[in-house]
């Protein structure tokens, strides 16, 4: 059991810079979950606490104790590789105890531990096999069975779940929660899913281009979001962008949405005048009697639930970077969405009439692309 | 290709072979073998039959064979001589040495020149190419420039052994037998070694970088990382190089021919120089072909085992 800490730890790549200025304070027992879209840094950043990439400077400590100059072996730390990287000539018995039998453990006491894990691991059956007799859930298994049987001070996972299908990776996320609860060890897990990490964490780091773009909680994150990278990543459908020019209106701040007011936080006083960028996430828009009219392109109807596609205004659409929405693919800035779970029965083309509820509005600068507080 | 030309290719096809649609499950495999046919003849033509014809010589009772003339009657004399003959078990004694030492050495040289250049350092590239180079250069040239260096009144061997003090008089690596069996091993070695390199870095290239990274996390230093996850990932790999050189020794003449044509006195006489002397030098070619029949059967046999051994190995 420790806390991890990285201290302005940085990497290059010849002259790229991978990661830069990254502080981060993992408490005892925390789990901590890096998430971004692929070629942020987050895996360089697990590796470096691993010791498998050097850093280009800062320190990494583990429970207190400075490690930046001390190798894989010497960190007390265990890891879970996304493709597994069991020993394919070890059986499970031998994979599980493979980092005892380095430590110079005796063989009957490794035998203790591997069964104890396999236990805990639901692998019992399975110890004298090789790995390439089992199934993938059972492979990610073993994987977390060399983890824990090692008791060390730090469990680090880079995307354990990617290889698995969909229904084996819901239930293997929450079968790792609960391990990690029980076990109590600090855990850093890497992963590009925004769902496994609203799921899993603690605390959350959100990374883009090697730079940390917010650390908090799941609550945080998806109601505060700091900047418009963050909102748009967290959630699932993304969060709706428009931009609009702040005005003065009879009540407050408003800004036009398809020629009609709609009302803003009264802290948007302050930037009467200015072009800026509002979003609403798909689910907090409501259809009701009065309010800007829009029309539907596309219902999407999963059951419980309804997704509505409509195009945003003209005078709305907002021009953004690509890299800014990197998770949401299918989704392009002329279109808005919004998610409904009620039994009317929406059709393409029907005409709505929508409220932006004034507390769910986010207010971003367009040009920092900061949260306007 | 437009449709029409291909009905008209269709419909002419048909015309060859008719009525059969190769695309469908049931005549998929049919296609195959008529792919596989001219390959199929051309290597029964070239291998087969010679195999067959060198069975047939080594059969008879004849001193030079003639393709066509009548046939002497089959006889097992050929074989009586041979089991008979000190010259034969010699032969074996010198190519089973040969393959013990060239194939060991080599593969453990090729092995850890592999590794070397497995490493990431500047000038990867130019340590590669200069390690495959012998490979690259042919035989008979090789052994031509080494009988030269390796001469022993002028080469640049024994010249420098002399001068750094390492021996008193030159090395007669023309008549000493032990000199002659190292030059001829150190030859093929230098010579095989490159082909094994390069085989066994394919083979390292292909262990999976995160099984070395989890064996560092759990805690496994160099040579635990060598001998837990290394090695027996390797193990198919060297199983197919060992076959490889094996069967290279077995068989390879030019080196030996170039470098002692056998001699002194029989120190390098592998079964296939035997071979040689016996149907070219002395003209006993039904003995010859005796010898050839034999180190056949001897290269079947290891191959087969090591192919079964190395096929059960594999992951």
């Amino acid at each position: 059991m420790a806390t991890v800490e990285f201290e302005h730890i940085k990497k290059n790549y010849g002259g790229v810079e991978a990661i830069s200025d990254f502080n981060l304070h993992i408490e005892d027992g925390e789990f901590c979950v890096f998430v971004g879209p692929s070629g942020c840094g987050k895996s360089t950043a697990l590796k470096m606490l691993a010791g498998l990439e050097a850093t280009s400077g800062g320190t990494i400590q583990i429970g207190g104790r400075d490690v930046t100059e001390l190798g894989p072996g010497k960190r007390d730390i265990a890891m879970v590789f996304q493709n597994y990287a069991l020993y394919p000539h070890m059986s499970v018995r031998k994979n599980i105890g493979f980092g005892l039998k380095m430590a110079g453990m005796p063989a009957d006491a490794i035998n203790s531990r591997v069964e104890e894990a396999a236990r805990v691991l639901e692998l019992t059956p399975y110890l004298d096999r090789k790995p390439r007799a089992l199934s993938g859930g059972q492979r990610q298994r073993v994987a977390l069975g060399r983890a824990i049987v090692r008791e060390p001070k730090a469990f680090l996972m880079d995307e354990p779940l990617s290889n698995l299908d969909a229904k084996l990776r819901v239930q293997t996320r929450s079968e790792i929660v609960k391990l990690q609860k029980r076990l109590g060890v600090t855990t850093i897990y890497v992963t590009h899913d925004q769902t496994e990490a609203l799921t899993m964490a603690d605390k959350i780091v959100v990374m883009r281009g090697g730079l940390i773009q917010q650390i908090g909680s799941a609550e945080d994150l998806f109601h505060s979001p700091k900047n418009i990278f963050v909102a748009g990543f967290i959630g699932s459908p993304g969060m709706n962008f428009f931009h609009g020019r702040v005005e003065t209106g009879a009540r407050g701040p408003v800004t036009r949405f398809g020629g009609q007011e709609i009302a803003l936080p009264d802290h948007c006083a302050s930037v009467v005048g200015r072009d800026m960028v509002f979003g609403i996430r798909p689910e907090h828009i409501r259809v009701g009697d009065s309010g800007p009219h829009v029309g539907l392109s596309l219902v999407e109807n999963l059951g419980t639930e309804k997704i509505l596609h409509f195009h945003t205004p003209g005078e709305n659409v907002l021009e953004l970077d690509r890299t800014v929405m990197a998770n949401d693919e299918e989704r392009d800035a002329q279109t808005m969405l919004i998610r409904v779970i009620d039994d009317h029965r929406y059709n393409d083309g029907d005409t709505l009439s929508l409220a932006f509820p004034v507390d769910k509005i986010h207010v971003f600068h367009p040009d920092t692309h900061e949260v306007a507080r | 290709m437009s449709d029409t030309s291909t009905q008209r290719q269709g419909r002419s096809l048909a015309g060859l072979i008719p009525s059969i649609d190769f695309s469908a499950p049931r005549h998929r495999a049919k296609f195959g073998y008529l792919l596989l046919a001219p390959a199929v003849l051309l290597m029964a033509g070239i291998i087969v039959y010679p195999i067959l014809l060198s069975v047939n010589i080594s059969l008879q009772d004849v001193r030079i064979a003639r393709v066509g003339a009548t046939g002497e009657p089959w006889t097992l004399k050929n074989y009586a001589w041979l089991f008979g003959s000190s010259e034969f078990w010699h032969a074996i004694w010198v190519t089973f040495k040969l393959v013990a030492v060239v194939g060991g050495l080599s593969v453990v040289i090729g092995f850890a020149t592999a590794m070397l250049v497995n490493q990431k350092f500047r000038g990867r590239t130019a340590v590669r190419l200069f390690v495959a180079l012998p490979w690259a250069v042919p035989e008979v040239v090789a052994t031509v420039i080494w009988a030269w260096m390796l001469d022993s009144s002028f080469g640049v061997v024994n010249w420098s052994l002399l001068k750094l003090g390492f021996v008193a008089e030159p090395i007669q690596f023309a008549s000493n037998p032990g000199a002659a069996f190292a030059a001829v091993c150190f030859v093929m070695i230098w010579k095989g070694y490159p082909l094994m390199s390069i085989m066994l870095l394919a083979g390292l290239q292909s262990i999976p970088e995160e099984q070395i990274q989890a064996a560092k996390v759990d805690g496994a230093g160099p040579w635990q990382r060598f001998f837990y996850i290394t090695m027996p990932n390797m193990l198919p790999v060297v199983g197919v190089t060992l076959v490889m050189t094996t069967l290279w020794v077995f068989r390879d003449f030019a080196i030996i021919h170039v470098l002692t044509q056998g001699g002194p006195i029989g120190a390098t006489t592998t079964l296939s120089i035997l071979t040689f002397e016996q149907s070219f030098e002395f003209f006993r070619m039904g003995q010859g072909a005796t010898v050839g029949v034999i180190t056949m059967i001897f290269c079947a046999i290891i191959s087969r085992a090591l192919v079964g051994r190395m096929a059960k190995s594999v992951h």
